[in-house]
């Protein structure tokens, strides 16, 4: 700080951050802060909230962020990049864990399931026949079951869907992102907007009932 | 007099399945965003046409090889290529779907299994081909 000038408070606000419950927010759980070295720890320890028990999302607000600052050095000036809130997860390590256990039943629903539905498929569209009449349009021959067509055809199934979504088991094809990770940072981000927004008119509701 | 307009209203009406079919067919590939993302596996964003071109030229030549009776007279291994192509085809297409119905996403994000993701993917695609295979070796075999 120089010579009378009011310290200035950099902030950004992180889009989402997981916490384990039931321990106070802090600014530096949330934010990245540039402040004068002097008053950083300060700053990054300031207290934003403490979140009621069983709470599973709570949002921090800009304002309040300024609140709490303005609270403990009034002359500060804030500077805020970014979003305008933090949406915080409150969720310890042992649920997570609990839920993992589900995978190898999800992994077998998912193995049955889509076989059940690649057969649905063929029998919805005649499969059968069609490969009937392909391996004659082809050969020239008729063939009830023309396997030397059918086997390929179910393993570039597979390599199909591979190829759709880029990636041969665990090494990916390259570095763009595939359409299942698009489609899951969509969702996550949908899921959090209403979130955001939820939390929102829930504040607004609670500051109404105050006023009143 | 009569046979002429009769002609005609069948080629009018034959036009008109053509146009509505053909429409719908489109739609569903675009829906489906396959060709965007073949364009982007092959980096050719600026050729996209010849993607395009290539799909219209095979609906049309099946088509008419299918109504024809247009036969090769190829070895039947031959077929196996043929197979391996419909098969990625339809792979694409299942593949697509899945996406589309956003069952994995919402299926990892209620299990929290974001790093599992690619496990829950493998089980699907496994189950799609012993399922085929499954199809025509045994089910369809009886």
């Amino acid at each position: 700080m120089q010579d009378g000038r009011a310290p200035i408070l950099y902030i950004r606000l992180r889009k989402q951050v997981r916490l384990p419950p039931g321990r106070p927010v802090l600014l530096g759980h949330v934010a990245q802060v540039i402040v004068d070295p002097e008053y950083e720890q300060a700053v990054r320890t300031i207290e934003l909230m403490r979140p009621g028990a069983g709470e599973q999302f709570v949002l921090v607000d800009m304002l309040a962020i300024v609140n709490a600052v303005r609270q403990r050095y009034p002359d500060m000036e804030i500077e805020c990049y970014g979003e305008p809130h933090a949406l915080i997860e409150l969720a310890g390590t042992a649920r997570v864990r609990q839920r993992r256990a589900l995978l190898p039943i999800v992994l077998i629903l998912l193995f049955i399931g889509s076989g059940l539905t690649i057969m649905n498929f063929h029998a919805d569209v005649s499969m059968l026949e069609v490969h009937r009449k392909l391996y004659k349009l082809i050969t020239g021959v008729d063939n009830p079951h023309p396997l030397i067509l059918q086997v390929p055809y179910s393993l570039g199934l597979g390599a199909g869907m591979m190829i759709f979504f880029n990636r041969v088991f665990k090494k990916k094809l390259n570095e763009e992102p595939d359409p299942l990770e698009v489609e899951m940072y969509l969702y996550q981000e949908n899921v959090r907007h209403y979130l955001v927004t939820e939390e929102y008119s829930r504040m607004n509701d609670s500051e109404g009932g105050r006023g009143r | 007099m009569t046979e002429w307009l009769g002609i005609a209203l069948v080629i009018v009406t034959g036009l008109a399945g053509g146009l509505a079919v053909g429409g719908g067919f489109v739609a569903f590939i675009v829906v489906l965003d396959i060709i965007p993302r073949l364009a982007q596996i092959t980096h050719s964003g600026k050729r996209i046409a010849w993607l395009e071109a290539s799909v219209i030229c095979g609906v049309i030549y099946w088509t008419l090889a299918d109504f024809n009776d247009w036969s090769w007279y190829a070895y039947p291994p031959g077929t196996a290529v043929v197979g391996l192509f419909c098969g990625i085809f339809v792979g694409m297409l299942a593949a697509a779907l899945t996406e589309v119905l956003n069952v994995l996403p919402i299926l990892a994000k209620r299990l929290r299994l974001f790093n599992a993701l690619k496990w829950l993917l493998l089980a699907m695609v496994l189950g799609k081909i012993c399922g085929s295979l499954f199809d025509w070796l045994v089910y369809q075999s009886i």
